[in-house]
């Protein structure tokens, strides 16, 4: 009986391990969804990872949405070149989706909401910069957005529990450009105004807040608005015109004087600049017949532009340098320029074109063209050649700014998309101007409506 | 003795030749004394009810896998034998019997009738039972089933051999993955695997190779498992048999028993096989000349036409001069030899199994190759009259050389040996490799200079002990352990690269660890002989963690040096993960029966895991389940023709909580990085109700044997209705979340089995046959209104997900034909609205709706993976020394959607054609059912999901035949050995099918997708030839 006992109790004893073990399980190489914004780095991070979203926006689609349904850009590439340059825009192109944006604003939002958090109590300089870029970058998104869709959701809050509405429905485009401009102005008021180093222009400034600003103010029609943001971009001194002999250099090295912003990108983290440009064989775009015929003679950017050595030419030598032979189609590491000082200069100009303030328009285009060799224009030589003195500067900003993801919007914004792109794909309805919900988009929510050209 | 000649002669160069040698080491080593004062014995067998003779019994030596038998008249004959040693009689229908040789020579031995008693035993959850008193569903494959393979991992020897058990194929490829599912698939979240217990501990079943991920085909982590090593495999399928494994067991479990050592003399067993495996077929495709026309006419066919790619019909350019059979160039007859040997014996105090295997299998892919060492010690002790202790442990050594053939990249061999244009010159005139033309790998480039290895060493041991602590109260803990250890590399040279000194490799080591204990006590008791009560009460945990290191580079210095040393570019730093889960279980089984007639049995599992939400963790999943032997009833008994009967009923819950280990904390994850910043981003959306999926099932089951069991039928009927569907319900992109996991819908299986086991000859000539057929019925019986969008989830690329039908149904459009003329669309049928007309050469697209607009609302579903039954068929044979089986397994009433056709029939990225384009539409007025090529077709053509690429898959395989022959014994007994026996095996010999691919055993992902021919691993035809000494 004791021996009996003695293996109850040794039995039992390891029944008791047992019993011990837990069951709460932290994760190991990642946070948890609600315990991630502790510590001031945290929230520093967690901004970063709005950048990182950014990259993926950008890499390929910002020359999808800004030139590849206009008039600078050929192509014999299917899929969504062929589409956007035929203007046969379907649910299904790469380009019509927009989870990308939707990925960035989310991190956005979760920053916006949990920032604040970690600093605690009082004022803290880095707490409002952090705030300051997730709001712009946020802006940045939705300015895109509506840019490209029209009315479109707008979500300010982080997604946390299956019990929030997923199912939204589609806000005015109004709403969302008020949104952007308020966020906007607080990334103004909050952003650092410069960084120097590794951050140098990569990261959301003042500045960057003034010039999408303009660049909203401009789409909106708001001309003095727009030139008082233009102001305060162009008397910061940090941002100037680089020389014509660095003009491939803001593209080729990057974070040149002139630039505001820039998607930054490394070795690692890639885009598609060479596959869009400069593949040779069978690259995405090359520059039209009709946008080298309407290069002026003389003009110093012509071979910094494109292969000129080629009468049909298959590269693009701006984001590459001047004699780029390298063929290959291996990811880009080149930054993506978003906005530089040349495209505020040359916005602030159409403004006072538009303001019919052609002296002050003409002062601020001829400084770009004096650049780029060309002889000054006055008013009269200005309608003689182009018209107007707006068409003037659309011209210039088609040729400065060519391939930069500016022509498309350009267009729309000035009026003239449908007169400039019929002839050449028959755009003809102002519904068409925008693009088409992709189908996965419509497929997870249904409540939202594919925009009317394409239903 | 034997023991310590054996550490003292094997070095652990694990290679066949050495074991081989240490075979014949062992012989010298034995003492001549062994063979010393043995005596023959004889006798004959008797039926113990009816006294005359039984032919055909086998008599073997305790613990033997071969022996003698008995002839005509019921006469045995043992030679060498000593006393005291056993020697068992068995036969089917039969009890065994075990006879103690004492000083005797001649013996009669009375077999008792199973009509009787049916005493065999299987292994269930916790324990032992007899077959008899089972109330629950239960299907085992015994060591002799696993004898009559050549199959190197024990999932493909159940592929046909276990009703309800359902066997495909992700890859052929040596050590590639297998989906096996017991009644159906039961998860929307692809956790649908049967839990595997190896000697009582639950193993990692689950593919953990960290590369090659995409493509679909993982590696089989159950081929670290030597077939031979197995007693027998039960598949546990209802409730009444896995609700005690609770929240793993909704998908079935797989019991794994590996044998052990038995009282006797030492028994030295080695086996050798070699073979040789080839493609079982060729797909036709365009040659040169035929498939540059076709390129010509995909452009001449564009609205504009446009000059082609410079080079790519350009006959005189030597990169595209060739005429390559890619199939032949890169397909070969591959070798394999495997050696096994083991010892097995011991004494009434120690009992040990020794096993050692090594496998050399060349894949019919150039280059592909498996090699696996395995070795295992199984050992039991009797440390006292009441204390037992044991071990269990096994080592495996995998190498496996893989090549890239599955799926869908651009890398995936198969695929591109089958759409690589033929003019693709295989050398560049400077004899260089072409490594690299227009978009396109070298397949055989691939073959040969890329890399893609997985190593692989795995333990998985465990140790028990076991208390009689009263006479009937048992006390057993386990303490058990898996790890498996991976590296991986990878490495595409830059010769098979585009970009001048481009090349990419990656490294990944990847560690699996679970480890746990289990602690029960077992109770039995017969009261007045009538009353038999047995309980299982215990509890246990279980721990696991994954860790996973690796990095990716490019640009190597050189492509000679593969280390991530040399490469000047480096990232992947975000591959660095570990991961934990833990899970705490309570457990209890009681039984009754009165008498053996009546059977009652319930089961209760508490499990608590970490996977879950606080307040939701533990789960609760018991069964109950009655069985009624209705051959014991007065009346019933006396029936000379019913042998047996028997009739059982349970119903139970089990659970399945195959998730991520945080799933439901949601998820930052680390590495969202801009430029050198350190960056973090919400990716997993937390769900903190998250709980488990839980399957009700109930099971009807009938048993018969009829004239003394030479006819054995089972059949079962089963429901099964999962609900709270773990699934990664897809979100609007608004969310900025891909995704959230939520317990959503149900799903219902529902299905019969039968299987049929009958001896048609008995005598000289003995004949026996072993049928089973499955029928599976699965439907998704409810999903959430919010997830459904258009009535539907859209599953991957090709599937659907509907309330109403089954998992695994194609979704697409409905192709009826080609225009032959631009007046034949005489409706007028638009692509898209506002889109281009359909002309001659067009496929004709049912327009469901009628709104002559051909758009995505004209889908429908298109066709059905799940087969309508499935099955095997064995026949043996056997004649004197001969023993022969045949076996045939099948699948009926399944379709494939065949991916790798739409591949080889559309002419995007100048890929080659099968030789069905040969009939293409050319011109107008043309009859053909194969629309004209036109590259990059606006009209998307080729690129729709389609009825055209779905295709009937049913088949019957030849899948095995095995013929061996024993060496008479008294012949073997002189040159000093207990038997030798040889023998040939045929796999996949002939299948016989419509299916227009390699091989309609196909299924290139292993979750949901299921019917998928994405251009898998083919699988090889085999002929093996092995001898077997028995020392």
């Amino acid at each position: 009986m004791k021996r009996t006992f003695k293996y109850i109790f040794g039995s039992a004893l390891m029944l008791l391990m047992i019993s011990c073990s837990d069951l709460d399980k932290e994760p190991i190489s990642n946070f948890s969804g609600q315990g991630f914004y502790k510590k001031p780095s945290d929230a520093q991070a967690g901004v970063t990872g709005i950048y990182n979203s950014m990259q993926s926006t950008f890499r390929l689609n910002f020359a999808y949405w800004g030139e590849g349904r206009a008039d600078n850009v050929t192509t014999k590439h299917s899929g969504d070149p062929l589409a956007l340059q035929t203007n046969a825009l379907t649910p299904i192109i790469t380009s019509a989706r927009w989870d990308n944006f939707y990925t960035l604003i989310s991190r956005a939002n979760y920053a916006i909401k949990y920032t604040p958090g970690v600093f605690g109590e009082g004022e803290s300089q880095l707490k409002n910069e952090l705030l300051g870029q997730a709001h712009g970058l946020r802006a940045i998104a939705y300015f895109y957005l509506t840019r490209i869709w029209g009315d479109v959701p707008l979500v300010t809050e982080p997604y946390e529990s299956v019990d929030q509405n997923v199912f939204v429905d589609k806000n005015s485009a109004q709403e969302v450009l008020a949104k952007v401009e308020e966020d906007l102005l607080f990334a103004a008021e909050n952003s650092s105004k410069s960084y120097s180093g590794a951050k140098n222009r990569v990261i959301f400034t003042k500045g960057t807040a003034y010039a999408f600003l303009t660049q909203l103010y401009m789409w909106q029609k708001k001309y003095d608005k727009a030139i008082e943001m233009a102001d305060k971009v162009m008397s910061d001194s940090q941002y100037s015109l680089v020389a014509m002999n660095d003009w491939n250099d803001i593209f080729v090295k990057g974070v040149s004087t002139e630039s505001i912003f820039e998607v930054g990108y490394n070795e690692v983290q890639t885009n598609a600049l060479r596959i869009l440009y400069a593949l040779g064989s069978d690259s995405d775009y090359v520059p039209s017949a009709r946008f080298i015929a309407s290069i002026e003679t003389g003009d110093l950017r012509k071979p910094r532009i494109y292969d000129v050595t080629e009468a049909q030419p298959r590269k693009i030598w701006k984001f590459f340098g001047q004699g780029f032979k390298d063929e290959s189609p291996e990811p880009s590491s080149n930054n993506i320029v978003l906005t530089r000082l040349a495209d505020i200069i040359l916005l602030k100009a159409e403004a006072h074109a538009n303001l019919n303030q052609p002296t002050e328009a003409l002062d601020l285009l001829n400084r770009i063209r004096r650049r780029a060799g060309l002889a000054v224009l006055d008013e009269a030589a200005a309608i003689s050649q182009y018209k107007s003195v707006a068409d003037a500067i659309l011209h210039e900003r088609s040729v400065e700014l060519c391939f930069e993801g500016h022509r498309w919007f350009d267009l729309v914004r000035t009026g003239k998309a449908i007169s400039t792109m019929k002839p050449i794909n028959g755009l003809s309805n102002e519904g068409n101007l925008l693009w088409p919900l992709h189908e996965s988009i419509r497929l997870r929510n249904p409540n939202l409506k594919q925009n009317e050209f394409y239903n | 003795m034997i023991f310590t000649a054996y550490h003292r002669k094997f070095k652990w160069s694990a290679n066949a030749f050495s074991l081989t040698f240490l075979f014949f080491a062992l012989l010298l080593v034995i003492p001549e004394g062994a063979f010393a004062q043995q005596k023959r014995i004889s006798g004959k067998v008797i039926d113990a009810g009816t006294k005359k003779a039984i032919p055909g019994v086998s008599v073997k030596l305790a613990g033997q896998a071969a022996g003698a038998s008995t002839d005509d008249q019921g006469a045995f004959v043992l030679n060498d034998l000593s006393q005291g040693q056993s020697v068992v009689f068995s036969f089917l229908g039969y009890t065994s019997q075990t006879l103690k040789i004492d000083a005797r020579s001649t013996y009669l031995i009375e077999l008792t009738s199973l009509a009787t008693e049916i005493e065999e035993t299987v292994v269930v959850g916790y324990g032992r039972q007899k077959k008899r008193n089972l109330t629950g569903s239960v299907v085992s494959v015994g060591s002799a089933e696993i004898e009559k393979t050549t199959q190197q991992d024990p999932i493909s020897i159940l592929q046909g051999r276990a009703a309800g058990v359902q066997v495909s194929s992700n890859s052929g490829a040596p050590g590639g993955e297998m989906t096996i599912r017991v009644r159906g698939n039961s998860s929307l979240n692809s956790g649908n695997n049967p839990l595997f217990v190896v000697d009582g501990i639950p193993i990692e079943s689950n593919s953990i190779s960290a590369l090659n991920g995409t493509e679909g085909s993982g590696l089989n982590p159950l081929a670290d498992i030597n077939p031979n090593d197995i007693a027998s495999m039960e598949i546990l399928k209802d409730a009444a048999s896995t609700a005690i494994y609770g929240s793993r067991a909704a998908n079935g479990v797989v019991m794994i028993t590996t044998k052990r050592g038995a009282a006797g003399k030492p028994e030295v067993l080695l086996n050798a096989t070699t073979g040789v495996s080839t493609l079982t077929r060729k797909l036709s495709v365009l040659n040169s000349q035929q498939y540059r026309e076709a390129v010509l006419d995909s452009y001449n066919a564009l609205p504009n036409p446009e000059e082609p790619y410079y080079t790519i019909i350009d006959s005189l350019n030597p990169m595209n001069n060739g005429d390559v059979d890619w199939q032949d160039a890169l397909m070969r007859s591959a070798k394999q030899y495997k050696v096994d040997l083991s010892v097995r014996g011991g004494n009434e105090g120690t009992k040990y199994a020794w096993s050692s295997s090594y496998l050399d299998q060349d894949g019919v892919i150039l280059n592909s190759n498996y090699k696996r060492f395995t070795s295992r010690l199984n050992v039991d002790f009797n440390i006292s009259d009441r204390v037992r202790i044991g071990q269990s442990v096994s080592y495996t050594n995998a190498v496996n050389n893989r090549t890239n053939a599955g799926g869908s990249g651009n890398l995936s061999i198969i695929r591109s040996l089958l759409v690589r244009p033929p003019n693709m010159s295989m050398y560049l005139p400077d004899g260089s490799i072409n490594g690299y033309m227009i978009g396109q790998r070298n397949p055989v480039g691939m073959a040969l200079y890329a890399t893609n290895l997985n190593k692989s060493n795995r333990i998985i041991g465990s140790q028990y002990l076991e208390i009689d602590i009263l006479k009937d109260l048992k006390f057993r803990s386990n303490v058990n352990l898996d790890y498996i250890a991976m590296k991986e590399d990878e490495f595409m040279p830059s010769i098979l690269d585009y970009r001048e000194g481009y090349n990419t490799g990656a490294v990944r080591t990847s560690g699996n660890l679970t480890w746990g204990n289990e602690s029960y006590f077992t109770y039995n008791k017969s009261i007045a002989n009538a009353h038999n009560i047995g309980a299982v009460a215990g509890m246990s945990f279980q721990r696991w963690r994954y860790d996973r290191t690796g990095l990716n580079g490019s640009y190597f210095a050189s492509d000679d040096i593969r280390t991530l040393n040399g490469a000047s570019v480096i990232s992947g730093q975000d591959v660095n993960v570990a991961s934990e889960h833990a899970m705490r279980s309570y457990f209890g089984r009681l039984t009754y029966d009165y008498v053996g007639k009546y059977l009652l049995e319930f089961n209760l599992r508490a499990d608590g895991s970490s996977r879950f939400g606080s307040d939701k963790r533990f789960g609760f999943f018991p069964s109950a389940s009655a069985g009624w032997r209705f051959v014991e009833e007065n009346g019933v008994k006396d029936l000379s023709w019913l042998s047996d009967g028997k009739l059982r009923f349970s119903l139970g819950s089990t659970g399945n909580e195959a998730i991520g280990d945080y799933t439901s904390q949601g998820e930052f994850t680390l590495g969202m990085n801009y430029l050198d910043f350190s960056g973090a981003a919400p990716t997993v959306m937390p769900n903190a109700s998250l709980t488990w999926e839980t399957t009700h099932q109930y099971n009807l089951g009938l048993e018969l044997g009829f004239l003394n069991n030479r006819i054995l039928f089972s059949t079962d009927a089963y429901l099964k209705k999962t609900k709270d569907l773990l699934y990664n319900v897809p979100l609007p992109s608004t969310t900025g979340f891909e995704y959230v996991t939520r317990n959503v819908g149900s799903i219902e299986n529902k299905g019969l089995e039968f299987s049929l086991q009958t001896r048609n000859l008995q005598g000289p000539f003995t004949w026996s046959t072993n049928v089973n057929l499955s029928l599976n019925r699965n439907k998704v019986t409810s999903l959430p209104e919010d997830v459904l969008t258009n009535g539907y989830i859209q599953n991957g690329a090709f599937h659907i997900l509907q309330v109403g039908k089954p998992i695994g149904v194609f979704y697409g459009w409905q192709f009826d034909g080609v225009y032959a003329r631009d007046a034949d669309n005489v409706n007028g049928l638009t692509h898209g609205a506002n889109g281009p007309k359909f002309v001659g050469g067009d496929p004709i697209w049912r327009d469901l709706n009628g709104d002559g607009i051909i758009n995505e609302d004209d889908r429908q579903i298109i066709g059905y993976a799940e087969p309508k039954y499935f099955g095997g068929i064995s026949n043996d044979f056997s004649y004197k020394n001969f023993h022969l089986n045949v076996f045939f397994q099948y699948s009926v009433g399944n379709e494939i959607y065949s991916e790798l056709n739409h591949q080889r029939n559309s002419i995007v990225r100048y890929n080659n054609l099968s030789t069905d384009a040969l009939s293409r539409w050319r011109q107008q007025g043309d009859v053909t059912d194969f629309p004209r090529l036109i590259r990059d077709d606006p009209k998307q053509s080729d690129s729709r999901v389609q009825s055209r690429w779905v295709e009937d898959g049913s088949y019957i395989k030849l899948k095995n035949v095995n013929l061996r022959y024993s060496l008479n014994p008294d012949w073997v007994k002189r040159i000093g050995l207990r038997k030798v026996d040889a023998f040939v095996t045929g796999t996949n010999l002939i299948t016989w099918t419509k299916y227009t691919g390699f091989d309609p055993d196909v299924n290139s992902y292993s979750g949901l997708r299921v019917g998928l021919d994405e251009g898998a691993y083919p699988q090889a035809r085999t002929f093996m030839f092995g001898l077997t000494l028995g020392l």
